[in-house]
Formats: C-alpha cells, structure tokens, sequence
C-alpha cells in the first residue's frame, strides 16, 4: 500500500505533494480520464436527445378498397382506417381520401385536406367540381384551382393497385403554401 | 488553473480560497490507490442521475404505457439501449463500488472516533441506494418488475402491527398497480435524488470536518502528509474512467430483454430479483412457517441497526486489523455467509441445466413441436394446457413423464393432447427439459 513509505516522493520538504513535471503529469491524466467519461457519456447522452427530432414520419400502404368498383370519371370518398404512431402510442385513426378513376384506368388520389387553408371539401356531382366549404374554393376532378383562394392544386397521395386492390399512402401537407409541402 | 477567464474570474469571485479548500486538503500519510472507492461511488451518482434524466425524456410512468415507452426507448431511440444499460449496469456497478468502499472503511478501522458520523450517514445513504435499487426495477412494468415488486412490498407486509399499513402505503392501496407505479417513479426520480444529495453533501462535510482517516498506523506523528491534488485527484480519476469504461462495456455487450409485459393474473410467473438481492432470496427458501418472520424482517432489521451503530459496538479505538481478529473474524463470517448464500442462489440458477446437454436439445424438441401451442412457461404460449412453468417441481417423476409423452391419456385420461411421434432419444430429451422447469430455473424457461 503505497501510503506507507511513498517512494515515489521526492525526498525532503515535509509536505509529499509532487511538483513539477510529475505534478503536470498527474493533471494531464486526470484531463484525459475525464475527457473519456465526458465523450463517452455525451454521444449517448445526445443522441438519445436527438433522435427524435430525426425521426421522419413512417407512412404505410393502407388498403382502401376494391379499384374496379370504382365508377370512372365519378370521384368517390373512400374510408379507411389507418395506424396512427406517437411515440410508444399507436392510435387508429379514420381517414377519408378522394379518389378518381381516370379514363385509363389508373387512379388518382387526393388529400381530402383543402390546400388553402385545412378544411375538409366534397364533391358536389351537379355542379361536377370539388368545392370547399370554408372560403369556397374550387376545383376541377384533376385538382385543379378552379376558383376561390386555393394557392396550389389538391395534394395527390402516392397509390398503387396490387391484387385489384387499392392502396394508398396517407400523408399530411402544410397549408397555404403555393407547392406541395409533406408535414 | 492559469488560464485568463480564471483569473479574471478569481479577481471578482475570489477564487483561489476555494480552490485550496478543494484541491489543497491534506491526506494523512499521502494519496493512494485504496481511498478512490469513496469517489468512485460519487461518480457513480452522477452516471446514474445523468442516464435517469435522459431516460426520463421517454418514460412514461403508467402501467398503460410504461412497457411500451420503455421497448420504445430499447428499439426507436438512437443509442436508447445503450443509455438504459448504462443505467441498469451503473446500478449493479454503485452497490459494489459501496461495498468496497465500506469494507475499506471497516478494515481500517476508520469508522472509529472521530469519525461515528460519518460512517452512520454513509449506512443510511447505502439503505438509500438500496431504495433506489428497488423502486427502479418495478419501472420498465415487465412481469419480472411486477411479481418482484409485489413479494418486496409482501414481505413489508410480514411486520407485525404495522407491517399491513406500510405495504399499503407503499402500494397506494389494496392491488399493485397504476397508483404503485406513480409512486415508485416519483420516489425514484424525485425525492430518493433530493435525499441522497442532502445526504452526499452531510458525509463529505463530516468528511472535511474531521479530515480523512489516513493509514492505520498508531504513530500519527510520523506520517507526512499530501494534499488531494494532483496526485489522489489523479488516482480517483482514472479509476473513474476505468469504471465507466466497465460499465459502458457491460451496456454495450449484454443486451437487457424485458420479459412479458406486467400481467397481474398470470401467477404462474417466477421473478429473480437483481443479483445483489439474490444472497437474501435465496436466504428465504430456507426459513419457513413460524419462522418466516424472522428472515423477512428481524434479521434484516437487526443487520441494518448493528451496521447503523457499529462504531458504537466496537469501542476499541485501535485501527491496524492485525489487531483486532474478533471484529476482523466477525466481519469475515458475515461476508463468507452473504457471498455463500449468493453463491448458491447463482448455482442454482444457472449451472444445472448447462451441464446438461439433453436439456437444451429437449427445449429444441419442445419448440419444434409447437408445444408451446397449447402450454404455457412463465407467461410465453398458449393457455388452453397445462401451464408447465413450475411443472419440474410439481410432477417431478421421470418414469411418469416418458409414459405421458408416449401416451398422454394412458396416464392422464380425457387428457387431448396428441401423441406425438417422438424417438426415444426425443422423448428422453424432452423429458429433461421439463424436469428442469421448476422455482429457481426459470431463467431457462
């Protein structure tokens, strides 16, 4: 045990405490022990700070419904059901999306979000245009601005047809903007 | 210390008087490798209160989401594994870290006049880690948390007169649950904290009031003396790297799995608590009926007030150990029967079934097929069967076993488990396994 008898001690002086070059290297190494707990400590510490805020939403493929039923040039509401995910929550949450069959064959879906402001729209059939209820809005079946304070065409939602089934990929766009922005 | 930004510093707060109390205070007989425990354990402190207040950013304190936020924080958060193994292991690493700090004490006799206080505060802060030790492992809400924590808070129960009301208070009421888990987080994070910091600070002033104990030589007047800096700074510091790289070590290499989440009606589930609790559990297997008491709740008592007022017990003011066998050999009995009884608890629950190769291939057996269908083992499988948990305990006949496997109604009629075509080997195999599934073995389960 080194407290009896310290020869590392410089001989002399009553007081042992080291001077000099030993006393720089005793605080060089106590710098470099500290600054391994310091880093060591600090990157997960971070991280787990940050990550979040890195973390980009996940969107899924949702079914939402038989493609062929669909009517052509008619849009139609389709409901579904989908996974919301906060954090370690997990919420189902009823959507709506418009979608339209194109003459082609393929479809197209929009966000059934108003791009002016956030209201929800519908279709009116007789006078053949999308129209919002809030600040009256229109557009045409390709989401088109026909009227009102709409900045920018619907939003379209990316879909797929696998197994003659519909599937589309919710997503939330900012508001009033003049291009399309995904929250 | 020389830079700029310090002196201009010192010049307004008067700096440098502080840092003579800090760094100059003088260590009888010089620095030395044997006095970083108490730092050491200091540090540990910090990592813990460090890692807790980032975990904290995700945790959710109530049975509804605690499991989930901490699975969340184990799989979506960057390095979260790695934060949360920190913490677990920080925790294993505090009690032995205060372990070899209070067996340095006790060997050099520095618990003795003047020093009564200090060692006093430094039992109570030990009974506060303890606490914490406690109340932390009930958090992450899995059923080793849950059925834990409910035999902790039972054995309180077992104190006479008052023994029902403090299990009471401790659970928030009659069942172990949402109101349990409330308290026990805030106990953990917010008042346990605030007490212990009360506590450090008390035992490091009794500390700079009677000024550490030194060497235990009788000749005081011969011993030189140095201060804490450099060299007992230095000391303390690469220690505490030297810990933090073992605890980080341990966080990165073993991954911590949660069991099943906290299921309050599935009693077939065997917890083991952490191994610095294993030396009591094992402890209690021994003591039954009029006797329980006495392992729950007097000896415990009775070690913590003699570990209290230990100073006061041992009078001899002589230091060097040499001298003084009788508390020396008492000293030594008590860690030969709290290591023995550890020994023996991790014997038994982890060496049997490695010797066996059968068993694992008996597991293999049982998993291939589908057993685990219809028959539950510690919460995992289906519920339409037997629960086989504890089955190696309750139906612990080989001979019984290999004749059911064979034939399951020749043994248990109306029985509808099919036969299965097992060979004599699988059959022998999975045999073994069963035979293993029994209170202490449940880490194979």
């Amino acid at each position: 045990m080194s407290q009896h008898g310290d020869l590392d001690h410089q001989p002399g002086g009553g007081f042992s405490t080291p001077v000099g070059s030993r006393r720089t290297f005793f605080q060089w190494v106590t710098v470099a022990a500290a600054a391994v707990v310091g880093v060591g400590l600090a990157i997960p510490l971070l991280s787990a700070l940050i990550s979040p805020a890195f973390t980009r939403r996940r969107h899924a493929w949702v079914d939402v419904g038989a493609a062929d039923k669909l009517p052509a040039g008619q849009p139609t509401q389709l409901d579904h059901v989908t996974t919301i995910r906060d954090g370690w929550l997990e919420a189902k949450s009823h959507k709506a999306v418009w979608a339209v069959k194109q003459p082609q064959g393929d479809v197209k879906v929009f966000s059934p979000i108003c791009t002016h402001l956030g209201c929800g729209y519908r279709w009116d059939d007789t006078e053949k245009k999308f129209l919002c209820p809030c600040h009256g809005s229109s557009y045409d079946m390709n989401g088109q601005v026909l009227g009102g304070p709409a900045p920018r065409p619907l939003d379209t939602l990316p879909s797929k047809v696998e197994g003659g089934r519909l599937l589309v990929m919710y997503k939330d766009f900012k508001s009033g903007l003049s291009h399309s922005v995904e929250l | 210390m020389s830079s700029r930004l310090y002196e201009w510093l010192d010049s307004r707060l008067n700096l440098k008087p502080v840092q003579r109390t800090l760094l100059d205070e003088p260590i009888p007989g010089g620095a030395s490798w044997i006095y970083v425990f108490g730092s050491a354990t200091l540090f540990l402190f910090v990592l813990q209160a460090a890692t807790g207040m980032f975990l904290a950013l995700y945790y959710a304190p109530t049975p509804d989401h605690a499991y989930d936020s901490v699975r969340f924080i184990e799989t979506e958060i960057t390095l979260g594994w790695f934060v949360r193994g920190l913490h677990h292991w920080g925790a294993s690493a505090m009690v032995v870290a205060i372990g070899l700090h209070m067996l340095q004490t006790f060997l050099y006799g520095a618990y003795k006049s003047p020093r009564e206080v200090m060692w006093m505060v430094g039992v109570v802060l030990f009974l506060i880690v303890m606490t914490f030790a406690f109340t932390g492992y009930l958090l992450p809400w899995d059923q080793t948390a849950y059925w834990a924590t409910q035999i902790g808070i039972n054995m309180v129960g077992t104190v006479p007169l008052i023994g029902d009301f403090i299990s009471r208070v401790l659970r928030g009421g009659e069942m172990l649950g949402a109101l349990t888990l409330s308290r026990f987080f805030a106990i953990h994070v917010l008042f346990l904290p605030a007490i212990l910091i009360g506590g450090i600070a008390l035992h490091l002033f009794v500390l700079r009031r009677v000024g550490p104990a030194g060497p235990w030589t009788d000749d005081r007047a011969s011993l030189g003396s140095e201060t804490f800096a450099p060299r007992q700074v230095y000391m303390d510091a690469v220690v505490i790297a030297g810990v933090f790289l073992v605890v980080a070590t341990l966080a990165f290499s073993i991954p911590l799995p949660l069991t099943d989440k906290a299921n309050p009606s599935d009693t077939s589930f065997v917890p083991v608590p952490e191994w610095y609790f294993l030396f009591y559990y094992e402890l209690l297997k021994y003591v039954h009926g009029p006797l329980e008491p006495l392992a729950t709740w007097v000896l415990p008592l009775c070690v913590i007030l003699i570990m209290l007022f230990w100073p006061f017990i041992d009078r001899n003011p002589v230091r060097n150990p040499i001298r003084r066998p009788v508390v020396l050999g008492s000293g030594l009995l008590f860690l030969l029967v709290v290591f023995g009884l550890l020994g023996i608890s991790i014997k038994n629950l982890y060496a049997v079934p490695r010797t066996d190769p059968a068993v694992a291939r008996g597991k293999a057996v049982y998993a291939q097929f589908g057993c685990v269908g219809c028959h539950r083992i510690h919460g995992e499988g289906g519920a339409v069967a037997p629960d086989l948990s504890l089955i190696g305990e309750t139906r612990p006949d080989r001979a019984w076993h290999l004749k059911h496997f064979r034939d399951p109604q020749s043994v248990s009629p109306g029985s509808f488990m099919p036969k299965f075509p097992l060979t004599d080997q699988q059959l022998n195999d999975l045999t073994s396994y069963v035979l293993t599934l029994k209170r202490t073995n449940e880490k194979q389960g």
